[in-house]
């Protein structure tokens, strides 16, 4: 877009439309807050629960510098490790992470040295875990772990399944969290461009109204409402049709990504 | 036990019974004659894994040599490495195959600890290696669901298949395909939770053909200590041994072929049953049972179906 073309004609009809839209596109604020964190704590929470163990954790892939850096965690035993960060071919977690193998090692407080890194900044040194990875679609993002079922001193095959199962509610959630979030971003330039004079609390209002519920299952939509929002950014007329366009591609998205949460 | 979340590679191993059961085998092939005597010499089995710290005692000064794959400039690199095993892994795994066929050569492929944004472009490096250096035997220890992965991975052991490599790859518990655990030409393994390094079954109903012993496993890990693991990717070294087994009492067998000694000398159950099978009309080179013409001692851990 060429400059002085940056506020084109029939900015205030978009922003009103917009507006009234994000209304209409009547989603419900269930989740509203840090989605993210939110359902994985919810995750760790029923995995402890299930396998009736001292503590649960996820440990979240993050780059410059790459690390796993351990998000949430269930039980008085695991919270210490909140916020903790390892490397990601270190210990248990970054193999799993880098193999996208899930595996179980026991009887491992006979092993000072088992998971060092975590051990000695928590003072927590389990005797048995169980690691998952959260795979997505273009590799893995994190692992979730299990630390000392107190009904067993192993993991049966059946523990392994029903971690991986968990494993793949977690990377489902995650990657809510994350295109909801982009989808936020993607608005937000979309808004700026049509109106840079636009304050940034009224952004963000009209951002939050629309984004919560959008899920990463359609695939297809997501990318209609990307190639829309650049259309938008490059168009030279009145943008108000495009932004129509982007908002009714929104709301198809939020409609079918709220039955989609509704299913799991 | 059904249950429909679950991907449950290990259900048909972990119970086994009517979905084992398989009423024809090749006559006259026994354990005793796939791999009776034989100790694993003269075979070499590549580990792609974490590397492998040689001094390790299970190991039994077995390592002829180590190898790391790094991402340079110009793409990957295989140079010499450490000794060391940067988890247990690669070393657990060694140390199962020694266990099982204690004259093998073990050469450590380490493709892990690299930048993980060329892991892909590291294994598959690693592998191609292992093709060129004479490895008869490969046990992976990676698996993807990456798309961008598969065409890769496909080629890879397409080529390892028909240069009569023989690739051994843990299946992975995660709902749809993974790679490279699930293509034909591998030998994809999951676990079952008998503790016996022998005790092995062959699945009629793929993508996973092979399940071995891979719960509560008593297993070397680093800096010579020892621990216990559950998990496919240590069921998958104990195919890898029986693997090295035959190899080295037949030398030159392509992998189907070993993988159809695998599966006739199996422990799957069904076999005193001939009534249930198709009946008249087969080839006289098939039985419907080896029971009657197979030493039952040449079997180590016969199966009671």
């Amino acid at each position: 877009m060429a400059p002085g073309a940056r506020k084109p004609v029939g900015t205030d009809a978009a922003l009103a439309a917009l507006v009234a839209a994000a209304r209409r596109v009547d989603v419900a604020r269930v989740l509203d807050g840090d989605i993210e964190t939110r359902l994985l704590q919810s995750i760790v929470d029923a995995t402890a629960r299930l396998f009736d163990a001292e503590a649960a954790s996820i440990a979240i892939f993050e780059s410059n510098p790459d690390r796993l850096e351990f998000r949430v965690a269930s039980g008085e035993q695991g919270r210490g490790a909140i916020g903790l960060t390892v490397g990601p071919t270190e210990g248990i977690a970054g193999y799993v992470f880098s193999t996208g193998q899930a595996i179980a090692l026991s009887d491992v407080a006979h092993d000072p040295r088992f998971n060092r890194q975590v051990a000695e900044r928590t003072g927590y040194v389990p005797r048995s875990i169980a690691a998952a990875p959260l795979l997505g679609d273009g590799g893995a993002i994190g692992v979730l772990q299990v630390l000392d079922k107190r009904s067993s001193p192993t993991f049966s095959l059946r523990d392994m399944e029903l971690l991986s199962v968990f494993a793949g509610q977690a990377t489902v959630a995650i990657a809510a969290a994350r295109l909801e979030r982009d989808t936020g971003r993607l608005l937000r330039r979309a808004l700026v461009s049509i109106d840079p004079d636009q304050a940034d609390g009224d952004v963000d209002a009209i951002i939050r109204e629309v984004t919560p519920g959008l899920d990463g299952d359609a695939e297809v939509p997501f990318w209609r409402l990307v190639d829309a929002v650049v259309r938008a950014r490059s168009a030279n007329g009145p943008p108000l049709a495009l932004v129509a366009a982007i908002l009714e591609v929104l709301a198809d998205h939020t409609a079918s990504s709220r039955g989609g949460i509704a299913r799991r | 036990m059904t249950d429909p979340l679950l991907p449950a590679w290990s259900e048909p191993f972990a119970n086994p019974g009517h979905a084992l059961r398989r009423p024809l085998r090749v006559r006259g092939i026994t354990r005793e004659w796939a791999w009776g005597g034989a100790t694993g010499s003269g075979v070499r089995v590549g580990i792609i894994d974490s590397g492998l710290e040689n001094d390790h005692p299970d190991l039994h000064g077995r390592v002829v040599e180590n190898v790391a794959v790094e991402i340079g400039a110009d793409g990957p690199i295989v140079v010499a490495d450490e000794p060391r095993d940067l988890v247990g892994h690669a070393t657990a795994c060694g140390a199962i195959i020694v266990g099982m066929a204690p004259d093998v050569e073990l050469v450590s492929i380490r493709v892990l600890g690299g930048d993980l944004r060329g892991k892909g472009t590291a294994f598959a490096a690693g592998l191609d290696w292992a093709i060129e250096n004479g490895i008869r035997v490969c046990n992976l220890s990676l698996s993807s669901k990456s798309e961008a992965l598969f065409p890769v991975f496909h080629e890879l052991v397409d080529d390892a298949y028909f240069r009569s490599v023989a690739l051994t790859s843990a299946a992975n518990n995660v709902p749809g395909p993974s790679y490279p655990s699930l293509f034909s030409s591998v030998f994809s393994v999951a676990a079952h939770a008998e503790p016996d390094p022998f005790r092995f079954y062959y699945n009629p109903a793929p993508p996973v053909e092979f399940g071995a012993w891979g719960v509560d496993v008593p297993i070397a890990w680093r800096e010579g200590r020892h621990t216990v693991a559950t998990g496919n990717s240590f069921a998958a070294p104990h195919v890898a041994g029986l693997v090295a087994l035959i190899l080295s009492k037949h030398p030159g067998l392509a992998p189907f072929e070993v993988k159809a000694i695998l599966a006739s000398v199996a422990d799957n159950p069904g076999r005193r049953h001939p009534w249930r099978t198709r009946g008249a009309g087969r080839p006289a080179s098939v039985e419907a049972g080896p029971e009657s013409d197979e030493p039952r001692e040449a079997r180590q851990g016969t199966a009671s179906g």
